[in-house]
């Protein structure tokens, strides 16, 4: 699963430089070398506009005067680009108007220092705008994870979910959805309380975390259901990844009860390469698979592959 | 009082940082070549060039801890921007200004 990562310290950061004089490239090339990044740089806006896509610096330090495309028409271009809309710009200039330090905060810089600039000065506000642009983007992230088993919340589920069906539909990847539910989870929480059932819901997130590919996207769906994304998966295989998902948990030890088994009930809908289903249908479908495994004991996976039409089933008596 | 020495050498505030001072040392070596392009410019009256070489000797100045180079080359692009190609002549002053500075600076 792509992680979270709290701890920004531990992220190489890059800045690309824009600027037309070769002095400054040098100068900052020199001045920033014992600072824990990485320089790219641009000696003319459009350049600029090009590694800013490709590359998604942490940072951009940007001249205002140049020649062709000024620095006022980069950083117009860049907050109009959803790719680099979110990079925070700084702009270091030789131009010290009030007038356009106003223009460049309208457009979007988040600073603005002026040449010949100080280099501790410098130093301090790069680090600065880099550390909110990591807090914003963690907040970012923080409002897309499940508090209480770590994986991705239902509000990620459905942008995910979405981009990976146009994915789907356009490029005729195989694609596997999983949905997962607790069995007897009510019970769970009535016999043993409100903690055993949490700890439960965390075990489970825990264990398909170590099951799953990088690739994948493990969320909680609701209360006891969780869903898995598998991109790129045909369902044949992701119905192999959630027996041994179900299998793992049926046999799991759970130390405070060891008397009680948790089992888990998953649907799955996949195809083999592009099929015209929305969303909505496809989660319809894989919600079926989910009934008829309940329906037919539970503690058991139920695959169709929408490709063929077929259905099959994997229990633990199979 | 004796009068300021306007020949002495003009040495870089980062002169003794080892850092900095390979990249001092080939700052100053181009300005023979930075001078002859703007004396270029000027004779020609193109004035947009001009402006733009100086531009640029303005931002690097400080930075490679030459304050008095952006402070002669401010002086100039300010006189140059409100001017016209045909009255470039009377930035004339500032031009010594500026080719003075260049002259006294040493790594």
């Amino acid at each position: 699963m792509s992680e979270l990562k709290i701890n920004t310290e531990e992220r190489r950061h890059s800045i690309l430089v824009v600027d037309d004089s070769e002095d400054v490239h040098r100068l900052l090339q020199a001045r920033l070398r014992q600072e824990n990044i990485d320089l790219y740089s641009a000696l003319e806006g459009s350049k600029a506009l090009e590694i800013a896509a490709s590359e998604s610096p942490s940072l951009i330090l940007l001249d205002l005067d140049m020649p062709d495309m000024d620095g006022f028409e980069v950083l117009r271009h860049l907050k109009e680009t959803a790719a680099t809309r979110d990079i925070p710009v700084i702009v270091l200039s030789g131009l010290h108007s009030p007038a356009d330090k106003v223009v460049a905060f309208d457009l979007g810089a988040v600073d603005y220092v002026t040449k010949p600039f100080d280099l501790m000065e410098l130093r301090v506000r790069l680090r600065s705008a880099i550390r909110m642009s990591d807090l914003i983007e963690m907040l970012g992230k923080l409002a897309h994870i499940d508090g209480l088993t770590g994986l991705w919340n239902r509000a990620h589920f459905d942008e995910r979910w979405a981009a990976n069906i146009a994915e789907n539909h356009r490029s005729d990847r195989p694609l596997c959805i999983a949905l997962f539910d607790l069995d007897h989870f009510k019970s769970l929480n009535d016999t043993y309380g409100h903690p055993a059932g949490d700890a439960a819901l965390q075990g489970f997130a825990k264990l398909i975390k170590r099951e799953i590919r990088a690739s994948d996207i493990p969320c909680r769906y609701g209360g006891e259901e969780f869903a898995i994304v598998m991109p790129g998966t045909t369902p044949q295989d992701g119905a192999i990844v959630c027996e041994r998902i179900r299998q793992e948990l049926a046999a799991m030890n759970w130390s405070a009860h060891p008397e009680r088994k948790v089992t888990v009930s998953i649907g799955i809908a996949g195809a083999d390469g592009a099929v015209e289903i929305s969303a909505e249908q496809w989660l319809a479908d894989t919600d079926k698979a989910l009934y008829r495994a309940k329906k037919g004991g539970r503690d058991r996976v139920v695959t169709t592959n929408l490709s063929s039409g077929q259905t099959s089933e994997f229990t633990k008596a199979a | 009082m004796n009068p300021p020495n306007y020949e002495s050498p003009l040495r870089s505030e980062f002169s003794d940082d080892p850092d900095m001072s390979e990249l001092v040392t080939e700052y100053v070596g181009s300005m023979p070549q930075r001078l002859n392009s703007i004396l270029s410019a000027y004779e020609r009256c193109h004035r947009e060039q001009l402006i733009r070489i100086v531009h640029q000797l303005k931002g690097s100045g400080g930075g490679y801890g030459f304050p008095q180079l952006t402070a002669a080359a401010d002086k100039l692009e300010q006189r140059l921007l409100s001017l016209n190609d045909q009255e470039i002549s009377m930035a004339g002053p500032e031009l010594e200004g500026l080719i003075a500075v260049c002259n006294r600076m040493a790594a």
